[in-house]
């Protein structure tokens, strides 16, 4: 394929707010998408699962937006939104059709201006509910549900801002107030701690006016506090360390999580192509060995999490058969994992053209255009890193392979998570 | 001091004119039909090859053989194993993709379009030179029957089975997971399967959807070149008529103890796909429980906090799918919930559904359609509906005309007409200790811990 051409424009608001422009006019829809820059890594011990819980806050009306009225614009004109919460940010988007983008920049606007004004204790203890019963729904009663938090746990020292999970604690969120709410939204919402993306179809000539009508008047933050916690770490765990878990599961599961270097680190390329030499697709190594040819494991995933502070995560897993035991698992993923010391170049070339596919299939989307350019100016300042992503991964050598199987995969940096089926008695 | 007047939302711009894509159709001789759409876009190629390969035209002791089958195509053909297969296809960045339902298997595939011949012969080769190695069957087996194990651990694909079971007369079809049950995948042999493909992938009555970079002309030439010779027509069909289990309301709790929360399924048999009340249903749909801002959602989780989110749906197959109101809730909200979900349904039909609301429904349907034309896959998936449910060529070219033009009226005779809160089954996946009292309690009808 040749080089990805995504056009792109970058402005900057007195206030500190960055935007990102690029335009599309195939299909007359638009995405409006804004990543702000606080996570759960920003919360401090006490406070956790807060990141989210605002999130949540943030579909509840501001001035001059009623409750609910966010959603019900967006779905009458028919358009799609939502918002996540991460570890290192949070995002919020919409994709409308593209006669509706002044509306999209209002209802922003709006909660980034001006949300404390209708806030009210009511409705914090109303999403309060429906946050415990998500927390309910994805986490507690499924299996396997907290896989995350535990392998966190395992690969984050305590006071690390990654030592626990996305969601909080029941206890922490309902230890929340409205003082907080809006010493959050004080200290973190706030235009120099943004960035906002518009792509798709729009009119050039007047874009801009439109931003800066609707947050321009909008008051910059002072600076961002630093993180709470300790984020120095060591860049190996160390040591294997593990943890086994009889849990009302179905299938023994084996995750393997490894220490790696952050996102923002050259390395993270080659964590992320030896991930895909490892799971990605069919011809990859634990498919072949583990369900393919040995036939111990039903399934097996693996995945470089994206993350900013100090050390970033790579996991494996592998989900048995009902006869299949977690030593047998995990002898067969560390044995495939380890054998990574002799990769091929074919392998890499193969992992290079799905990795192709994929983003190309991604960048179809208007909407996952937005998100990633907005993620790759608030983490590296750099949107036009987009059009070069495949080369940094075309760049990366059989050779470094190797060597980051040797120094970041071995069994001093691993944490081996094992769910056990709870033996009916 | 604010500088611009905010209290008011801004209005809506000048509606941009965009029709549904052109598209190409045609068929090969065999009776395979062709559509081709250019989408030049991006270099990318979406390529779905449907087959009337579907579970619905299988009989209970051999549910399960279409999906294994499917599944099975990764292991190999007669040229290349399944390991060389995945190779050769990955080589080339291509995502290969089976899926099975009732209606047929579509194979997929989806490549940047520099690879698309290739692409093209490594399909062919998959869907005509099938080689099924007794390893790799027994393989996909495995990964069926763990994967129902599976399944049986998780309450929402509980309540989904259980749905089924409750809703649909014993033995048809829907009664059943589309994927089978532990007992009929057990015993389908390797030759079945070979069997199954030999009979059922036949070009006729199937269908080739190509959409994205391509130059027409190509695809013709590689469409007769690599499915020219292929003949003949898929050996069985669906040939069932659906019926209820019964008409009279009932509550069924699959006792999960330990749960910290409930699983809710409440509905019944629906409609066809191909009932001419099809939009104003969809319409109706949508504001009972299609959107966060429906009737549903806003009572539920907005008002009580119950949810994290509630959603009904018609679900449209070629004969009458289910509908159902599904959500998740605490264990001690389980009955309310149940009551306010049955209350929305019963003033729906009641009271009908006012002007406002469907002018929000119909504007948002038909809003939400140009959201889904943008990639080469979901154009190809729209592709696919009209040949499954031999729907006008022109069906999506009107799809927004029409959908503007349901009425009021319309939309309330639909949902009278389909949605019957007398005839709802219960379905409640979750700790019977600590529901039953309030669930029973609320007299719904005969209840059953099963």
């Amino acid at each position: 394929m040749n080089q990805l051409a995504i056009p792109l424009e970058r402005h900057c608001l007195d206030n500190g707010l960055k935007i990102v422009l690029s335009q599309d006019s195939t299909v007359p829809i638009v995405a409006v998408n804004i990543w702000y820059g606080v996570g759960s890594r920003n919360e401090r011990p006490g406070h956790t699962g807060f990141a989210h819980l605002f999130e949540h806050m943030m579909f509840q009306g501001s001035k001059h937006v009623p409750k609910n009225k966010h959603f019900e614009l967006i779905e009458r004109a028919g358009g799609t939104l939502n918002a996540t919460t991460w570890f290192d940010r949070t995002n919020y988007f919409e994709t409308v059709p593209s006669r509706d983008l002044e509306l999209a920049l209002w209802l922003e606007s709006d909660r980034m201006g001006w949300m404390l004004p209708a806030m009210d204790q009511e409705k914090l203890d109303n999403q309060r509910d429906v946050v415990k019963n998500e927390k309910r729904q994805r986490y507690d009663n499924q299996p396997y549900g907290d896989w995350d938090q535990r392998l966190q746990a395992l690969i984050y020292p305590k006071d690390h801002p990654y030592h626990h999970p996305v969601i909080g604690s029941v206890e922490d969120l309902d230890a929340a107030t409205l003082e907080d709410v809006a010493a959050f939204f004080g200290t973190y919402y706030v235009p120099n701690n943004a960035v906002l993306t518009i792509a798709g179809d729009f009119d050039e000539s007047q874009v801009m006016d439109l931003v800066q009508r609707y947050f321009g008047e909008i008051e910059a933050g002072a600076p961002i506090p630093p993180l709470p916690g300790d984020s120095c770490l060591e860049p190996i765990i160390g040591d294997t360390v593990r943890e086994h878990v009889f849990a009302e599961v179905p299938l023994a599961r084996v995750i393997i999580g490894f220490r790696i270097p952050p996102y923002s680190s050259e390395d993270f390329a080659v964590a992320e192509v030896s991930r895909a030499l490892l799971g990605m697709g069919r011809a990859s190594r634990l498919y072949r060995a583990l369900v393919r040819e040995r036939r111990v494991a039903k399934g097996v995933v693996t995945y470089a999490f994206p993350l900013l502070t100090n050390a970033s995560m790579l996991l494996t897993w592998a989900t048995g058969y009902p006869d299949s035991t977690p030593e047998q698992l995990e002898a067969a993923l560390t044995e495939e994992i380890e054998a990574l010391v002799e990769a091929k170049q074919s392998e890499v070339d193969r992992a290079i053209a799905l990795t192709e596919t994929d983003l190309v299939r991604a960048l179809e989307h208007v909407g996952e255009r937005a998100n990633l350019l907005s993620m790759f100016d608030l983490y590296f300042d750099d949107p036009d890193r987009l059009n070069h992503e495949i080369d940094r991964l075309r760049a990366v050598t059989v050779e470094q392979i190797r060597d980051f199987a040797a120094s970041q995969l071995g069994s001093d940096n691993r944490a081996v998570l094992v769910y056990e089926p709870k033996r009916k008695s | 001091m604010s500088l611009l007047d905010r209290t008011q939302p801004p209005a809506s711009g000048e509606i941009r004119q965009f029709d549904f894509p052109e598209v190409q159709t045609g068929a090969l001789p065999n009776g395979l039909d062709l559509k081709i759409c250019v989408l030049p876009r991006l270099p990318i190629v979406s390529v779905n090859l449907f087959l009337r390969a579907g579970e619905g035209s299988l009989v209970e002791g051999r549910a399960g053989t279409a999906v294994l089958t499917g599944d099975a195509l990764e292991g190999g053909t007669l040229k290349r194993s399944g390991s060389s297969l995945a190779e050769a296809l990955e080589g080339i960045g291509a995502r290969l993709g089976v899926s099975t339902g009732w209606e047929g298997t579509s194979i997929s595939v989806s490549v940047l379009a520099d690879r698309l011949p290739e692409a093209f012969a490594l399909l062919a080769e998959v869907v005509l030179e099938p080689d099924f190695p007794s390893v790799e069957v027994d393989r996909v087996r495995e990964q069926q029957l763990a994967e129902i194990r599976q399944r049986s651990m998780d309450p929402s694909a509980l309540a989904s089975d259980e749905v089924s079971r409750r809703f649909y007369a014993e033995g048809l079809p829907y009664a059943r997971p589309q994927v089978g049950t532990e007992s009929s995948i057990s015993s389908v042999a390797r030759d079945q399967i070979r069997g199954y493909a030999e009979a059922c992938y036949r070009p006729g009555s199937g269908g080739l959807i190509v959409v994205g970079d391509v130059d027409p002309e190509q695809i013709k030439s590689l469409s007769s070149e690599y499915f020219g010779s292929w003949i003949g027509s898929p050996s069985a069909v669906d040939n069932f008529r659906v019926d209820a289990q019964t008409r009279e309301r009932r509550v069924w709790i699959l006792d999960r103890p330990g749960s910290v929360q409930s699983e809710v399924r409440l509905g019944h048999v629906g409609v066809a796909r191909t009932t001419p009340n099809y939009l104003p249903l969809s319409i109706g749909n949508l504001l009972l429980g299609g959107t966060f801002t429906s009737r549903l959602n806003l009572n539920l989780r907005e008002r009580n906090g119950f949810t994290y989110g509630v959603r009904s749906r018609f679900s449209f197959r070629s004969q009458p799918g289910p509908f159902q109101v599904s959500t998740a809730v605490g264990n001690e909200v389980t009955a309310s919930a149940v009551r306010e979900i049955l209350s929305e349904l019963e003033s729906l039909v009641v009271d009908g559904v006012t002007r406002k609301e469907v002018d929000a429904a119909r504007d948002y349907a038909a809003g939400i359609f140009g959201l889904h034309l943008e990639t080469a896959g979901q154009i190809a998936s729209r592709l696919n509906q009209i040949l499954v449910y031999g729907l006008p060529d022109d069906y999506y070219h009107l799809y927004r005309d029409n959908i503007r033009s349901v009425s009021t009226e319309e939309v309330t005779s639909a949902v009278k007409a389909h949605i019957h809160p007398d005839e709802v089954q219960v379905v409640i996946v979750g700790d019977a200790d600590s529901i039953l009292g309030s669930v029973d309690a609320l007299g719904l009808g005969p209840l059953e811990v099963v």
